[in-house]
C-alpha cells in the first residue's frame, strides 16, 4: 500500500485537484479534493506516514474556492460533504484546519457504532488513558506532550472512539490542535516536532496542528483498553495534585463529554458503564508538563 | 400526597452502581440520571412490589418521590 509520503508535494497536489486522494486515518477513509496549495502543503507536512487507499471511502470532502463575489475582495474556502455545501464559508487561510474541524465533524456525527467522546486517548502498555475536555482544560498541549516526549502512543487527540461490542478503543491517530501559546510551548518541549503553518484569526484563536509520531500512525489498526479516566486542568503556578473522582461522578462527567450518547440510548450507557467499571478517574491539576508525565507515569 | 405509587411503565432500570452513588438509565425520556443508594432503592422496590403504602405515605417519603416524579420514574396510581 502506498503512503501519501511516496508522492512529491507537486504530485500530491495534481491528485488532490484531480481525482482527489483516497486518505486512511484508522478506520476511516476520506476522499479528500482540493485545488487549494495550502490544503496540499498541510497534507504533505503532516500526512506523510498515512496510507493512501482506493474504492471505497467513507466520507468524501471538497475544500473549494466558493465562486462569489466576495473571490475578489476576501477570498474564503468552503468545505463541501458529499458535494453539498453544510458550513459556513471560513476566509481562504484557515483551508487545512477547516480539513481537520470537518474531519472530525464526519466522525462525531456520522460513526455511531462507537460511542464517541471528546477526549484525547493515549496508550502504554495497551492501557489507555482518556482525557476529556472540557474548554480550557490544556487537553491538547498536555496530549502532544505525552505522546511527543512521554513515550506515549496517540489513539487521538479529539475523539475517543469506543467500540460498543467490545469495549476497546479504537485508534484515530491524527495531526494534534494547537492553540495559541500552546504552539510555542510545544515546539520547545518537544524537540523535532513537526507542525503545520500557523493560522491567525480562527474562531479558536491562532491554531496549529502538530505531526501525529509514526509508530501511532503505524498502528492505527491497535486498539486497547480503557484504564484510566483523568480530567486535566491546566493552573498556571499550580502544583501536581490528582484527586480521585468517584465512579458515579466520572460516568456523568464522561458523558457530557460524549457526542452521541443520547443518540446510543441503551446501548450507550452500557458501553460507558462497562469504561468506567474498567477505569479509575482523576482530576488532575497541573501547571508544569515535566510534573504531568511524571504523573502520568506513576499511574496504578 | 398520593399513598400508592408506581413505577411509570416502560421503565427497565438499567442501572449500575459503585461506593453508594447510582447512575440510571431513564428508557422514556432518554436522560441519565445520578441517583443515591436510597432512591434507587425505592425504585427498585417498588418495581418488585416490596414496599406498603403505609411506607409510601409517611411524611420522610415525600420529598424523594416528588423528586423521582419529577424525573419520570415514578407516578401516582
Amino acid at each position: 500500500m502506498t503512503h501519501v509520503g511516496s508522492l512529491t508535494r507537486a504530485q500530491l497536489g495534481e491528485c488532490l485537484a484531480g481525482p482527489g486522494i483516497h486518505l486512511r486515518t484508522g478506520r476511516f477513509t476520506t476522499l479528500l479534493r482540493s485545488p487549494i496549495a495550502s490544503v496540499a502543503d498541510g497534507i504533505h507536512r503532516l500526512y506523510g506516514d498515512y496510507p493512501l487507499s482506493s474504492g471505497f471511502a467513507d466520507f468524501h470532502l471538497d475544500l473549494v474556492r466558493p465562486a462569489t463575489l466576495r473571490r475578489w475582495l476576501r477570498p474564503q474556502v468552503t468545505l463541501l460533504y458529499d458535494r453539498r455545501s453544510m458550513f459556513k464559508p471560513l476566509p481562504l487561510d484557515q483551508a487545512f484546519p477547516m480539513f481537520e474541524w470537518g474531519l472530525n465533524w464526519c466522525v462525531s456525527s456520522r460513526a455511531n457504532r462507537y460511542l464517541i467522546i471528546h477526549a484525547a486517548v493515549v496508550e502504554k502498555n495497551g492501557r489507555a488513558v482518556i482525557l476529556p475536555a472540557p474548554p480550557g482544560s490544556g487537553k491538547s498541549t498536555l496530549c502532544a506532550a505525552l505522546v511527543g516526549r512521554g513515550g506515549w502512543r496517540l489513539l487521538s487527540d479529539e475523539l475517543a472512539l469506543l467500540r460498543l461490542e467490545e469495549g476497546v478503543l479504537h485508534p484515530l491517530p491524527r495531526p494534534i490542535s494547537l492553540k495559541n501559546a500552546s504552539i510555542a510551548v510545544i515546539r520547545d518541549y518537544v524537540p523535532g516536532s513537526v507542525m503545520s503553518r500557523a493560522v491567525t484569526d480562527t474562531a479558536k484563536g491562532t491554531v496549529a496542528h502538530m505531526r501525529a509520531p509514526a509508530d501511532s500512525v503505524a498502528r492505527a489498526g491497535e486498539s486497547a483498553l480503557p484504564a484510566w479516566v483523568v480530567f486535566p486542568r491546566f493552573e498556571a503556578g499550580s502544583a501536581a495534585t490528582a484527586e480521585p473522582v468517584a465512579r458515579a461522578d466520572t460516568f456523568m462527567q464522561l458523558a457530557q463529554n460524549c457526542f452521541n450518547y443520547s443518540l446510543l440510548g441503551a446501548e450507550g450507557f452500557t458501553a460507558l458503564a462497562g469504561l468506567v467499571e474498567r477505569s479509575r478517574g482523576y482530576r488532575f491539576r497541573y501547571s508544569k508538563l515535566d510534573d504531568a508525565l511524571a504523573f502520568f507515569d506513576s499511574l496504578p | 400526597m398520593a399513598s400508592s405509587w408506581r413505577l411509570v411503565p416502560g421503565q427497565a432500570l438499567l442501572h449500575r452502581g459503585w461506593d453508594g452513588a447510582y447512575v440510571l438509565y431513564n428508557d422514556l425520556s432518554g436522560d441519565t440520571h445520578l441517583l443515591a443508594e436510597e432512591a434507587m432503592s425505592l425504585l427498585m422496590a417498588l418495581r418488585d412490589g416490596d414496599v406498603t403504602p403505609e411506607e409510601l405515605a409517611a411524611p420522610e417519603l415525600a420529598d424523594m418521590l416528588a423528586t423521582l416524579r419529577q424525573l419520570d420514574l415514578v407516578e401516582p396510581c
